[in-house]
């Protein structure tokens, strides 16, 4: 067949108009709820500060967003396989231990025990790499400028390091992403963190804290990202690789801490 | 391997002294072509029939060769879209006859001959579906942009891989355990613009045929089915070419003799170009992005005396994608096929085919301190050779020899002086894939045949390079350094593959195969879709071979004079060494990724209907699938068996054409399937103030149901102009089904204390209008 075509040119772009702003609907999907899983989110960091360990349980989908604090639970840190500094539970689900700083290089063994089962966890906290500034930048995709911060910070050469950013606005966590120095180890590094600080006023400000955190926890944030599509195209989902055994969810993680804010001019 | 070489000859030579003995018998053999362009016809029917009968196919170069005793008989040829030719033949010594075939227009017509219009019934191959150009053509699709691809999930086992995706499934298969062949060449990555177009400009094909079980011995090297593309030509007799602007895309195809009657070329070319409209903006953040794809297809053959032809064809097609002046990417395949056809006797054919193959991807950031390059391919090297051998009335053989030396290049990171990035290359990876396959085609009776033989593959990993062997956690065991061309590991396997088939009457017949299939090369996707960055890994010490079994059976029947055909087929099929990944697998730049690989097996069943109805003013066809694919892996699920992603209960595809008037053509699609299976949550919780989801079972949901319909409509300008024109009208999802793309959970952006479930829809209702012509 010997055919040639003139094809409508808004056919595409329709097609280009769906890619790029997608056709999206909210809808109602029933979902199983399975029986509730125990869910722990600790760490140590290197700051002379009340360490903090939460402990909640899995809920239902359609209920909504909460903290599901799980009370009377006994939470144990170890340090280098020695000493015992037990948390106490200031708030449902949430437990905290006397002011102390953690050290880099250290093996932390956290224990929590609570409705019969034990659930143990260990992180090593790696070497503190400063934060040197924070930047903004922009881009402009489609005519459309885009204006984002950017963390300064030279990665220390020869080793791999895994970082994790957490950017605040107004107290709240908007972005909790991870990076490491696979690609450019050693290098004075300038990563851009994708939160649009368009809609941000004069006089606005965003927090951003780096971490060092150890390559099991690197894990754990860069699984979790992949599940909401935050690392390339959407893998299919599963719980990310916990470093708690017997199943609980959740990550414990011994990491450095370096804070820095920005000001909207 | 030796060993193996004396069991071939062994084999061979006590066919041939068998049929040695009965000499008084002669051969009838040459090409079938079509007589207005020279074109040669794959699968034409020949029939011979008066004091003995014989019958056979066209071979992939329009090559018959029969074997009949001396005497007096009338040869029937037959090709479907053509005029059956009726030859009187006198056989007292070795025939040559070359029959040219005249296109028959009167398609409505029901053509009422003696030949084998029943060669779905009457064949030992099963499992074997094909499509003509003209039902290509004929089906409505997406944007008007007729695809091969496409069109071929509307037959039943075989699965679109997603909205208006070209990827395909093929009886519980992956996308990349297909063997895509053009021109014999394996195509790496067989679509553009992350899989809404397939590469196959279908101006430059000529046959389509998909094995979806019973694969014959001659293919090899992927698990699940083989789609083998054939090219045109190029016109024999006459230069033509046709040409054309569109909005979006512009086609050329010129093709013409290059010695009349001897050889020919045929050059055809797409591209699209979304992209100049970018370009009308003043804004230089638009005018300076890229968007577009383009294939180059080209062949030429000259048939230097009655027993060699050479052949050589070729593919090139990219994909460019730009983002102004911070980020490009582009892709493609390049293939060339180099073949010799060589006529050692009226009864041997032969076939030597040199083909080179390379897929590769760059891309590019250019972002001032974090700029950076990465240039990955795969490179293969094929040597193939095949022989077509009529041994007597009912023997046929094929047998022959395939050697593919693989390059893989995962990688090179390249960046400037002022990046952040550190410039790196990945070690490559070399294999080298050999196999030796022998088939024969045995009319037992005649009502029982047989196609049955075996496939001897091997693998072997290649230096230089380092290689780590891992435990099951994923720890580094042992690494070592081979020099170049030190083998590292080495698989044999054998395949045996049987497919026969008993005739019941004329018109029916129930038919069983068996085929075992080994897959020596593995696509690394943990996405849901494909990516054209995936990854491609060889076996390894880590890494086996992917075995898959499969049985299979069918009844097939025609009915009403052959107008109407129908076919049951059920299949069951064992996969071993199937590949996942654990979780928070990073496929970038790993070198360590079989650190993260997972092994375990996969099962898959089903039963496919398909009723077709062939000719007349109206025809189309209606299929449907029920099946089943599980997979089990032991670090996954709790180790239970769970679907896998391509597993979808029912599949309904019904397609119907009418011819109205010699004018118009109306036709249309409706498909329906059940959701894919698909992991979604089953409980949330909180991670530093953010909320997670939590996943109990793997792929234990279903998307919701897809349904589409599609029509189409075609008016052909008046006949006996010069300039033959024609429109065609198509609008694709009539009733604006709002099927999921994607379903996304996430927290409500205006109140972050609820959580939602987004449905993504790519495409709802799009009409099309297109404008052909050709002189």
């Amino acid at each position: 067949m010997k055919k040639m075509k003139l094809d409508k040119g808004w056919g595409l772009g329709l097609m280009i108009i769906c890619l790029f702003s997608a056709c999206e609907k909210v809808i109602a999907l029933k979902l199983d709820d399975a029986p509730a899983v125990v869910v722990i989110d600790g760490g140590v960091s290197d700051q002379n500060e009340v360490q903090r360990v939460k402990i909640s349980k899995t809920y239902s989908f359609t209920e909504p967003n909460k903290f599901n604090g799980l009370s009377g639970a006994k939470v144990v840190l170890g340090v280098d396989g020695t000493g015992a500094i037990v948390f106490n539970e200031v708030s449902p689900g949430v437990y905290q231990s006397v002011k102390f700083k953690g050290k880099s290089g250290s093996k932390y063994d956290l224990s929590v025990t609570v409705e019969g089962q034990t659930y143990s966890a260990s992180s090593t906290m790696p070497a503190h790499v400063p934060m040197d500034s924070l930047t903004f930048k922009s881009f402009t995709f489609f005519g459309e400028t885009k204006n984002y911060v950017a963390v300064n910070f030279r990665d220390p050469a020869g080793i791999a390091n895994q970082y994790r950013y957490i950017l605040k606005f107004k107290g709240v966590v908007e972005k909790d992403v991870v990076s490491e120095d696979r690609f450019d180890d050693g290098s004075k590094v300038n990563n851009v963190i994708f939160y649009e600080l368009n809609d941000l006023i004069k006089g606005d400000s965003v927090q951003v804290e780096l971490q060092c955190i150890d390559r099991n926890v690197y894990r754990y944030f860069y699984s979790l990202g992949q599940n909401t599509g935050g690392n390339g195209p959407p893998v299919s989902p599963a719980n990310p690789p916990s470093n708690f055994s017997n199943g609980a969810l959740g990550v414990f993680s011994a990491h450095t801490s370096s804070i820095r804010t920005a000001l909207i001019k | 391997m030796s060993h193996t070489f004396r069991l071939l000859l062994i084999l061979l030579l006590s066919i041939t002294f068998q049929y040695s003995i009965a000499q008084t018998k002669r051969t009838i053999s040459g090409n079938v072509t079509d007589a207005k362009t020279g074109e040669t016809l794959i699968g034409a029917s020949i029939k011979i029939s008066g004091g003995s009968t014989a019958s056979g196919i066209t071979n992939a170069y329009g090559f018959y060769s029969l074997i009949i005793p001396m005497g007096k008989y009338e040869v029937a040829v037959s090709f479907i879209g053509y005029k059956t030719t009726v030859k009187q033949v006198e056989v007292s010594k070795d025939l040559r006859l070359n029959v040219a075939l005249e296109e028959d227009n009167q398609l409505n017509e029901v053509v009422i001959s003696a030949t084998k219009k029943n060669e779905n019934v009457s064949s030992p191959q099963m499992g074997l579906q094909k499509l003509s150009l003209r039902e290509i053509n004929d089906v409505p699709v997406l944007l008007g942009e007729r695809d091969v691809l496409k069109t071929l999930q509307l037959l039943p086992g075989i699965k679109s891989a997603g909205e208006g995706n070209s990827g395909f499934y093929v009886r519980g298969g992956a996308t990349d355990q297909n063997l895509i062949l053009l021109d014999e060449a394996p195509v790496y990555n067989a679509s553009h613009l992350l899989g809404f177009f397939s590469t196959f400009n279908s101006d430059a094909i000529k046959d389509v045929s998909v094995y979806k079980g019973g694969m014959p011995a001659q293919y090899g090297g992927r698990l699940a089915s083989v789609l083998d593309l054939k090219m045109n030509d190029g016109n024999r007799k006459e230069f033509t070419a046709e040409g054309g602007i569109g909005l979006i895309s512009s086609r050329l195809k010129v093709e013409g003799p290059i010695v009349k009657d001897k050889g020919s070329f045929m050059v055809s070319a797409r591209r699209t170009y979304m992209d100049l409209f970018f370009k009308l903006s003043p804004d230089s953040s638009i005018n300076s992005n890229t968007l577009y794809f383009y294939d180059l297809n080209a062949k030429a053959n000259y048939q230097l005396d009655d027993k060699n032809t050479l052949y050589i064809s070729g593919y090139f097609g990219r994909d460019k994608l730009g983002l102004a002046d911070t980020f490009g990417f582009n892709w493609g395949n390049a293939t060339v096929t180099l073949r010799w056809n060589h006529l050692y006797s009226s009864k041997l054919f032969s076939n030597t085919s040199l083909i080179y193959s390379n897929y590769n991807y760059v891309i590019q950031n250019m972002m001032e301190d974090n700029n950076f390059k990465v240039n990955s391919s795969i490179k293969d090297f094929n040597l193939k050779q095949d022989f077509d051998y009529r041994l007597s009335n009912n023997h046929s053989l094929k047998f022959g020899l395939n050697v593919i030396h693989h390059t893989i290049a995962p990688g090179k990171l390249s960046a400037d002086e002022s990046s952040s990035v550190n410039p790196t290359t990945y070690e490559n990876r070399k294999g080298l894939e050999s196999a030796m396959y022998v088939s024969d085609e045995w009319n037992v009776n005649e009502r029982f045949n047989l196609v049955y033989g075996f496939r001897l593959s091997n693998f072997s990993l290649l230096g230089p390079g380092n290689f780590k062997t891992y435990d099951e956690d994923g720890n580094t065991v042992s690494s070592k350094y081979y020099t170049s061309g030190a083998v590292i590991k080495t698989y044999f396997n054998l395949e045996p593959r049987l497919s026969a088939s008993y005739q019941l009457n004329t018109s029916s017949a129930v038919k069983a195969a068996y085929n075992r299939n080994v897959q020596n090369i593995h696509l690394m996707s943990n996405s849901t879709s494909t990516s054209p960055t995936d990854l491609y890994i060889m076996n390894s010490n880590n890494v086996k071979p992917e075995i898959a079994d499969q049985v299979a059976t069918g009844y097939f029947r025609n009915f009403n004079d052959d107008k109407y055909e129908f076919s049951a087929e059920i299949y069951y099929k064992w996969m071993q060494n199937q590949i996942e990944y654990r979780s928070g697998t990073d496929l970038r730049g790993n070198s360590n990724v079989e650190a993260d690989l997972l092994y375990g097996d996969g099962r898959a069943y089903g039963i496919e209907l398909f009723l077709k109805k062939r000719f007349g003013k109206f025809n189309g066809w209606i299929g449907y699938t029920y099946s089943r694919t599980e997979r089990q892996f032991d670090a996954i699920n709790e180790g239970k068996w769970f679907y896998a992603k391509q597993d979808r209960t029912h599949d309904v595809s019904l397609v119907g054409i009418y011819k109205a008037s010699t004018r118009w053509t109306f036709s249309s699609v409706f498909v329906y399937n059940t959701g894919n299976a698909v992991t979604y949550p089953s409980g949330k919780y909180e991670i530093n103030g953010k909320t997670a989801f939590y996943y109990k079972e793997k792929n234990a949901y279903r998307t919701p149901a897809y349904h589409r319909l599609d029509v189409a409509a075609t008016l052909e300008g008046k006949p006996g102009k010069k300039l033959q024109s024609s429109w065609s009208f198509g609008i694709y999802n009539v009733y604006n089904r709002q099927n999921a793309f994607a379903i996304d959970f996430k927290d409500n952006e205006n109140d972050p204390s609820r959580t939602e479930v987004v449905r993504t829809t790519l495409f709802g209702i799009i009409p099309s209008v297109t404008w052909n012509f050709k002189f």
